[in-house]
């Protein structure tokens, strides 16, 4: 659906169903440069279980409109004021990449109304090599292609996809072609200059989980079991695929979410 | 770590690995109707389109899905969907995407069946075209109505050989927010690849180039994922709600790949057009050698057309490499690698001499087929028109005396050896 927010059109993906702000929401929230399409074999397959979905288009990001947010604080600010309008008060958020940042700043704003963390392929920083960052300026569209390439495993290389019929690299390029061509290097810049990971993951005090990936090249394994050893009690899991763990695995990874999810109170 | 595999390395390797329990090296033949669900709940979510997965072999199967996924690698796609022929494919495309009261512009330079399609059938469901020169992008420009919702063209035209200007077409679609469809059968994505030329959606005959060796019926719609269906006043039924799936919006729900969901959701659904799996597995084995019997295929075809040019009994031969086609520029420059295999020439003497070069030779099959490994012939004159006058045949763009000729693979000297024998008849003929 599209709601006007802070002056601006934006999309929040809702898996097909109405949001019931009774029931308990899961925000996922996207990675760098992503959209609400990162998700499609969540939200649909949480919505018909029952949960109220949303999926925002970050600013500038698939079909919302509104100007890229500039740090990974700002991104929280945007999604805690848009769980304030929406009037979400029992919220899990679920993020991929960039998005498991902006969960642990929302974890310092967010009070009564999360319920739950859960970081898709996350940790608790994510540099980004010079060469990206300057790429991303110069020709996102370059600099999309090389991320889409680097992020999957070996099912991007070999065409292999849970869904019949689709590409992970095709349909992961022009994924990110939809974002408006400033949003990526905003991104990349929000997720390299972020630096309140270590004091932010070892302040969660809600249930956590983690799924990684054991071939992710853009948030490695290796940093990712580092992050969840700062988080208390987070249960984790690792998954045999690359950084685009919803498209790669969805199966697996729902599996996991939803058995997660129905642990909490 | 990623390898970025490289269009001969995708040819044999794309849409599947090697499976842990039984390690077969080739893509098993999944021969089954219907997939057995863990749970209601699993079921549920195939239904519902929560997750991808198959749950019936007339919307999608492992093995033709591994041919789709192949396909979508190869033309750097978004995503594929193989169905029971080519034409199948065009119709479902056109189906997905026109609702009565709508219109399409294509090329009036067309396979007969495509220009059938079109002319004949879709107006009985509301659908009409006005069919416009592919060569002229002003003519094409002034087709497009307020209604229109696809252009459609073939990147090489069959049987006329016209080569369509694709970045120029792409560029008036682009501009006025309409997919370009292009049916790229003759090229296959060895020779071009349209998605980067600007073209959103392509069809194949996988029967011709692609499986090439003349065993197997198979089509493919293959969705460049670069088109925005965000129009809800001109794309209602991809953008907008949908009857399906409790009002599913194709294009929020499936952004690049909204147009391949929808027809699996609805065409395969209501349509049933499928593809068998065996098929799939045959078109696949021809997939790949694609690249080499490219190679071969031009290689011959340039050996064959200076055999022709050169021959005191052809009156005259049309391709879009010699540089006395009308295209000729245009196929430098879209297609570097070779303008495709078919090659049309006339030989002297008219219609009875079409017929005795057909009936002398030996080696080239005669028949109404093209892109085999074998060299195919068919003329025209004496079969598939041979009901029509010569003036009805000129309106065409037919000729009498012309020789639809697809060069095969074998050795070139052997099949020049074959055409003497044919031009020997032709010689004694007339006499």
């Amino acid at each position: 659906m599209i709601i006007n927010f802070k002056g601006a059109e934006t999309y929040l993906g809702t898996g097909g169903k109405s949001l019931d702000i009774n029931k308990r929401t899961l925000c996922f929230l996207h990675g760098s440069g992503q959209n609400h399409l990162s998700f499609i074999q969540q939200a649909r397959f949480f919505a018909y279980k029952g949960y109220s979905v949303i999926v925002p288009d970050m600013p500038a990001h698939g079909f919302s409109d509104g100007n890229p947010c500039k740090s990974i604080k700002e991104n929280a600010e945007w999604i805690n004021d848009l769980l304030v309008k929406l009037n979400l008060k029992d919220v899990v958020i679920i993020g991929h990449s960039q998005g498991c940042l902006v969960a642990l700043e929302l974890n310092r704003i967010l009070k009564n109304s999360l319920k739950a963390l859960i970081f898709v392929a996350g940790s608790n920083e994510i540099p980004v090599n010079q060469f990206l960052l300057d790429l991303s300026k110069e020709n996102p569209q370059k600099a999309s292609q090389m991320m889409v390439t680097w992020g999957h495993g070996i099912d991007g290389d070999m065409s292999i996809n849970k869904w019949p019929g689709h590409s992970h690299y095709g349909e992961g390029n022009n994924i990110m072609c939809m974002n408006k061509p400033t949003a990526l290097k905003y991104d990349l810049h929000s997720c390299n200059d972020y630096s309140n990971g270590i004091d932010a993951a070892k302040n969660i005090k809600v249930p956590a989980l983690a799924v990684l990936a054991k071939n992710d090249q853009m948030t490695p394994l290796k940093s990712g079991l580092k992050f969840v050893e700062l988080i208390k009690n987070c249960e984790t899991h690792i998954l045999d695929c690359g950084h685009f763990l919803p498209s790669e695995r969805p199966m697996e990874l729902n599996s996991i979410i939803n058995s997660f999810l129905s642990k909490l109170k | 770590m990623s390898e970025n595999y490289k269009f001969d390395t995708l040819s044999l390797h794309a849409g599947h690995i090697p499976d842990k329990e039984t390690g077969s090296r080739a893509v098993p033949i999944y021969q089954t109707t219907s997939y057995v669900f863990n749970s209601t709940e699993e079921a549920a979510s195939l239904y519902n389109m929560e997750v991808g997965g198959h749950l019936y072999t007339r919307i999608s199967n492992p093995t033709v899905a591994a041919l789709e996924q192949r396909l979508a690698a190869l033309e750097g796609g978004a995503s594929a969907l193989a169905c029971s022929s080519g034409m199948a494919a065009m119709h479902l495309v056109v189906s997905a995407i026109c609702s009565s009261g709508d219109h399409i512009v294509a090329s009036s330079k067309m396979y007969g069946a495509n220009i059938n399609l079109l002319q004949h059938t879709m107006p009985r469901f509301g659908v009409n075209t006005d069919f416009v020169n592919p060569n002229d992008p002003e003519a094409i420009k002034s087709a497009i109505k307020p209604n229109t919702k696809l252009v459609f063209g073939e990147v090489i035209g069959n049987p006329g050989l016209d080569i369509m200007d694709v970045p120029e077409i792409a560029k008036i679609c682009n501009s006025k927010n309409i997919p370009l469809v292009l049916d790229a059968t003759f090229n296959t994505p060895y020779l071009m690849q349209p998605f980067k030329h600007g073209a959103n959606i392509i069809v194949h005959s996988l029967t011709k180039w692609l499986g090439g060796h003349g065993i197997a019926i198979g089509g493919a719609i293959v969705n460049g994922g670069n088109f925005d269906w965000g129009d809800k006043d001109k794309f209602p039924t991809i953008s907008g709600p949908h009857f399906a799936l409790g009002g599913i919006s194709f294009w929020e729900e499936f952004g690049p790949s909204a147009l391949i969901a929808k027809i699996r959701a609805e065409g395969m659904y209501n349509f049933g057009p499928s593809l068998s799996p065996t098929n799939a597995f045959h078109l696949m084995q021809g997939i790949e050698t694609l690249p080499l019997r490219m190679k071969k295929h031009i290689e011959n075809t340039h050996t064959i057309l200076d055999f022709l040019v050169n021959h005191e009994m052809v009156e005259w031969v049309k391709h879009p490499d010699l540089d006395t086609h009308p295209d000729h520029e245009v196929a430098k420059r879209i297609l570097p690698k070779g303008s495709g295999s078919i090659v049309a020439f006339g030989i002297k003497g008219g219609r009875e001499a079409g017929k005795a070069f057909i009936e002398s030779v030996k080696l080239a099959s005669h028949l109404a087929n093209v892109g085999d490994a074998k060299t195919l012939l068919i003329h025209p004159g004496s079969t598939t028109h041979s009901h029509l006058s010569s003036e009805a045949m000129k309106e065409g763009g037919l000729t009498d005396d012309m020789i639809r000729l697809s060069v095969g693979l074998e050795d070139i000297n052997d099949i020049t050896k074959d055409f003497e024998r044919g031009f020997k008849a032709v010689k004694k003929l007339n006499k």
